[in-house]
């Protein structure tokens, strides 16, 4: 396994920050998010823990260039955010895989979406389905795969992309509890085998933990970014750290900032 | 659903069908040797209802001996299906168009729905007029009721909003015509087809009906020619080959739909997959 350094290697190398950022909907009657300020470094796995509707999803909308905001700056590599774009790359709750599309053509569509695949690129996405550990499922169709299975079509369809930015929001969300651990650490070791810089976002606090590097506490109401905690858990992590003091320590720093608003 | 995966012996199937459709079979030579009987007894005058046997030598004799039918039969099944096309044709673009331009729905529409409540049929003296008595007129009404459903169907498919794969097309940066051509076409599919299904038999009601009312070939002039001879065994006879031709017309469109919404059977499915599985090992070859 690929120990995850990146992190370390690269401090202070910012590649995504948020300045003042806000967001409001419904002509300002609704503040999804106000006065976020952020920077994450390149290759750091942060994780976004919070209340439902407290802007987490609104967050990642944001940095993702889907919308805009109302207030504040993103840049991503430097460069202000004002759109989509090819660095950026996001995943949702929802599988979203197009039913008529095999495995290995789901995963084809962001490179088709920017012009003809080449054989290198089909390499690549049967490259990745075996990352995913999805290689006898390459032809198979959504409908014949297990919701478990077709969230690792989708984070495979999120490497085809080659963005160093990954984008995660809730994404194992709907599944049970045994497939969502498993694939919480095969997203561990696939994040850190392509040195990928992630944002993840959940509502399970051990989960945010377990993952990152560094735990971002929301509360809403306005939405709003309580509490930058650090996780210096060494890596790789196995699934016993969950169990011992400093992670349970952690845990409590991430309650008592939920529950201090 | 059976528990075992063994295949069971051919014989046993064919009893297996056999004892499924038996049922099936008595009940239909009951009504039959009843409606037989009753003809031959005087309780029904042959002149409304001609027995079973005689429509059955009027099929030997217009399908076998004499063969008459055919030529009308394939000229009611070019009406419908060439109209079908062109009805098709029309309302899948209209139906495109009206998707992808607000405007151009918002005038589209009202037309669309002033033909729908208009009954179609209403119209056949018109289109006679203007197309003549020949297959034109019955090509033009077979495609003027068959719109409609297509119309609405593509229409309502392709408007769908399916706004978490639409979030990931632009996540993507598509254009719009990729969210068209990767995303709302294929995912209108199925609709369509329903839309087919339901404005190929349409088209068959229209070509029929206009030839009942004026046209010199067709099955619809030979069932009324025999209707006014007053030789009902011959006109019902006839309208068997109606109901033939409406059965190839659907499952037809029954076959291109399994075909090409594959992806929404089970068995399609995983042929389908088998198929790409194959185009897969065939491109990595060369
Ligand atoms: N398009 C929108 N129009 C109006 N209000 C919106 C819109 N999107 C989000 N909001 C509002 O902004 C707030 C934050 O929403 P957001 O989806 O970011 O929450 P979240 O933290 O992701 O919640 P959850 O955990 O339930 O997914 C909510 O009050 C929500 O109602
Ligand atoms: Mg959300």
């Amino acid at each position: 396994m690929v120990k995850h350094e990146q992190s370390m290697a690269a401090a202070g190398d910012v590649v995504v920050s948020g300045l003042n950022v806000g967001k409001t909907f419904a002509a300002g009657t609704v503040v999804a998010l106000e006065n976020a300020n952020f920077d994450i470094k390149r290759g750091s796995f942060v994780s976004l823990v919070g209340p439902s509707g407290c802007g987490k999803s609104t967050l990642l909308r944001l940095v993702s260039g889907l919308i805009e905001p109302t207030s504040g700056e993103i840049e991503v590599h430097g460069t202000p955010v004002n759109g989509p774009r090819a660095d950026i790359s996001m995943m949702f709750q929802k599988a979203t895989l197009l039913d008529w599309r095999t495995s290995l053509e789901n995963v084809l569509l962001p490179t088709e979406i920017n012009g003809t695949p080449s054989k290198a690129d089909k390499n690549r996405a049967l490259d990745l389905l075996k990352l995913v550990g999805l290689e006898d499922f390459a032809f198979s169709f959504p409908a014949q795969l297990s919701g478990g299975m077709q969230q690792r079509v989708a984070l495979a369809r999120l490497l085809q992309t080659g963005a160093d930015i990954l984008l995660l929001d809730e994404p194992f969300g709907a599944l049970d509890e045994f497939t969502r651990e498993h694939l919480n650490t095969e997203l561990m070791r696939i994040v850190a085998e392509v040195r990928a810089t992630a944002i993840f976002v959940t509502h399970n606090i051990t989960e945010a933990i377990f993952l990152a590097d560094q735990v971002v506490v929301m509360t809403s109401r306005p939405g709003r970014m309580a509490k930058i905690i650090n996780v210096d858990l060494e890596r790789p992590r196995p699934l016993s750290i969950q169990t011992s003091v400093e992670f349970n320590k952690l845990v409590e720093d991430v309650r008592e900032t939920l529950g201090a608003v | 659903m059976s528990v075992s995966d063994q295949p069971i012996p051919l014989s046993g199937r064919i009893l297996d069908i056999g004892v499924r459709f038996l049922p099936h079979f008595v009940l239909f030579a009951v009504i039959i040797g009843a409606w037989e009987i009753s003809v031959a007894t005087g309780l029904i005058t042959s002149i409304i209802i001609p027995r079973p046997s005689a429509i059955w030598s009027a099929i030997v004799e217009l399908y076998i001996t004499e063969g008459t039918i055919y030529r009308h039969f394939f000229i009611t099944l070019t009406e419908a299906v060439v109209g079908f096309a062109i009805g098709a044709g029309v309302a899948v673009s209209l139906a495109i168009a009206s998707s992808l331009w607000d405007p151009f729905r918002r005038y589209v529409t009202p037309y669309a729905v002033v033909l729908n409540v208009t009954p179609g049929i209403a119209l056949t003296p018109v289109i006679i007029a203007w197309f003549g008595y020949g297959m034109g007129s019955k090509i033009a009404l077979a495609a003027i009721i068959s719109f409609f459903p297509i119309f609405v169907n593509t229409l309502t498919g392709l408007v769908q909003v399916d706004e978490d794969r639409e979030e990931l097309f632009n996540s993507l940066g598509a254009s719009n015509v990729q969210v068209f051509r990767k995303l709302r076409a294929p995912a209108a599919l199925p609709l369509m087809f329903a839309g087919f299904k339901i404005g190929l038999t349409t088209a068959l009601i229209g070509a029929v009906v206009a030839e009942f009312a004026q046209a010199t070939d067709g099955v619809g002039v030979l069932m009324s020619r025999f209707s006014f001879q007053l030789n009902m065994a011959a006109s019902l006879a006839t309208l068997l080959s109606m109901t033939v031709i409406g059965l190839i017309l659907f499952y037809s469109m029954e076959f291109l739909d399994d075909r090409i919404v594959f992806w929404r059977r089970e068995s399609r499915r995983a042929a389908a997959s088998r198929a790409r599985a194959r185009t897969w090992a065939a491109q990595a070859k060369k």
